[in-house]
């Protein structure tokens, strides 16, 4: 497992087209949302704890695409390098080979997230001189960030298996701004749910006030927006492991049937 | 490690028969896999790497039993396996692709990786390129690449499927050379539809078609099968109609041909003595429905 985990680690971090998509779509942040600005206009800016949420809410906003998209190709692409054969032959488990595959690319594709992330981080330290905000960023980063990157990164791992990995990444894009960033009252949609992957729930739940005027209408699938509490933020965290390894285990199911 | 394949069947999903009731006993030494193409032996090699199950049959290598999973592990443990479409990471360098095969092989510790791959690059003469990319690299080297990765763990039993294919005639043999000097006490089981590969390497092979068990023994016993049968006629006319043309050389006005036939297939053809390539003829020509 620590040898695939290693290798797809770097092959992945290697990868130019990971650098330069993460690189325009961060770029959009700082253009069109003013992801650089300090004062957001959501909380008073000397507050780290929720700036640092703030820039959360903007970071998974839009790079979870990059991240989705980044990680479609991953999973068959041994059988497309036909390096399968030979992997298939050696004496690791295969189990084992897919968990490290799975947490070495992921963790790799999160990368550069992480550095635009705690890059805001940095720039608000030393401009505010607020030492603490890197603390604060990287609890934010682990309890709201870290848990949806870990079921996108399975499901986006799995997707290629049912489809090509190019028509993956365009129903990803659908599926992303429509189970995450549309407002529920715009339509049926799992937006603020317990199942969206933005990380609403602890930030709101366990790390800052709800923002004034942060208000919600009554929408479909409303049963399964419970209030923003701290036990349903850490339901959230569970809902994204158990989700992730749902669908890890049917990868895993899948590989088995594939074998004959 | 001796090979013991009984009653092997492998049927894909659809329909097709790969190998039909196969029976077969591999010795320790350099073992030919001759057939033609889709005779059945890339399923039968993909069954002996564990990679395939077969719908039927036994299959024991070195005591351990394939229907296992115990003994799938333990033959893993001992396996240097050559893929007949051999891919690898084309952004790592060859040294990269190495330690991580090394790495799932199981050789954990750092020093004895570094030391082994070393000592493999040195073998398959890729020392001088061993920090290039391998997507910069030529098909005879990639499979010198495929060989060494084959040899990391140092295996007893060492499958190649068609390894030659697509080489030119100086790394063919590059590479057959190689493996026979690799072979010594260990199982290697070339498989390839090139009967020349065959010739030069191997004291005993079988051969596959439809997969079935067409034959086992000496290459000698092999080339026996087309004693008596094979013909060289001169003429200026057409190709001799009995028989299967082996080879045609244009000699003066006409041709030289080379036949393999039971009769003589032509009143002027003169007897002469067979090749591994006459006898695989023979063989296949005798079996034909």
């Amino acid at each position: 497992m620590i040898a695939s985990l290693r290798y797809e680690f770097a092959m992945q971090l290697r990868r130019p087209s990971l650098w330069i998509v993460y690189g325009l779509v961060v770029a959009v942040m700082v253009t069109v949302l003013d992801y650089w600005s300090l004062d957001l206009g959501v909380y008073e800016v000397s507050a780290p704890k929720e700036a640092m949420g703030v820039a959360a809410q903007i970071v998974v906003t839009l790079l979870p695409i990059v991240y989705g998209c980044m990680l479609a190709d991953r999973l068959p692409r041994e059988r497309v390098l036909r390096v399968d054969g030979i992997l298939d032959a050696t004496p690791s488990g295969r189990t084992a080979r897919l968990i490290g595959k799975y947490a070495g690319v992921c963790a790799a594709t999160a990368v550069p997230l992480a550095i635009a992330y705690f890059g805001r981080a940095l720039l608000y330290v030393f401009v505010e001189g607020q030492p603490s905000a890197l603390g604060w960023a990287a609890v934010t980063f682990l309890a709201s960030i870290l848990p949806g990157l870990v079921f996108v990164g399975a499901l986006a791992f799995a997707g290629p298996l049912l489809l090509p990995p190019m028509v993956f990444r365009v129903l990803f894009v659908a599926y992303w701004f429509w189970g995450n960033v549309i407002p529920a009252s715009l339509m049926p949609t799992l937006s603020h749910t317990v199942f969206s992957a933005t990380g609403e729930y602890v930030r709101y739940g366990l790390l800052t006030p709800i923002p004034p005027g942060y208000g919600r209408a009554s929408a479909v699938l409303d049963f399964l927006r419970p209030g923003y509490t701290p036990a349903t933020a850490w339901l959230w965290i569970g809902v994204m492991i158990a989700l992730a390894a749902a669908v890890l285990s049917l990868v895993r199911l899948h590989a088995s049937r594939s074998e004959s | 490690m001796r090979i013991d394949v009984s009653d092997l069947t492998k049927t894909y999903k659809g329909g097709a028969r790969a190998l039909d009731g196969l029976s077969l006993v591999v010795p320790t030494g350099m073992y030919g896999l001759l057939g033609a193409n889709g005779a059945g032996k890339t399923t039968f090699m993909r069954i002996l790497a564990g990679l395939l199950k077969p719908t039927s049959g036994r299959v024991v290598i070195g005591g351990h039993d394939l229907a296992t999973a115990e003994g799938r592990l333990a033959v893993r443990r001992t396996l240097g396996y050559l893929p007949q479409d051999l891919g690898v990471y084309p952004d790592l360098s060859a040294r990269r692709f190495l330690d991580y095969i090394a790495l799932l092989k199981g050789l954990h510790s750092r020093s004895a990786r570094r030391r082994r791959i070393a000592e493999l690059l040195e073998v398959v003469a890729l020392s001088d390129v061993a920090d290039r990319r391998l997507k910069g690299f030529s098909g005879g080297m990639l499979r010198r690449v495929g060989i060494a990765q084959a040899l990391l763990a140092d295996p007893r039993l060492l499958i190649v499927d068609e390894p030659t294919t697509g080489l030119d005639p100086e790394e063919r043999i590059r590479f057959r050379t190689l493996l026979s000097q690799l072979a010594g006490d260990r199982t290697v089981l070339l498989s390839t539809h090139i009967v020349d590969d065959v010739a030069q390497t191997c004291r005993s092979l079988a051969v596959l078609g439809h997969g079935r068990l067409a034959f086992q023994g000496t290459v000698s016993e092999l080339v026996s099968q087309a004693h008596r049968q094979v013909w060289t006629v001169t003429t200026s006319g057409p190709a001799p109609a009995a028989g299967r043309v082996v080879s045609a050389l244009p000699e003066g006005a006409g041709m030289r041909y080379r036949v393999v036939s039971a009769a003589p297939p032509d009143p002027y053809a003169r007897p002469v003595e067979p090749t591994l390539e006459d006898g695989y003829l023979a063989l296949m020509d005798g079996r034909a429905p």
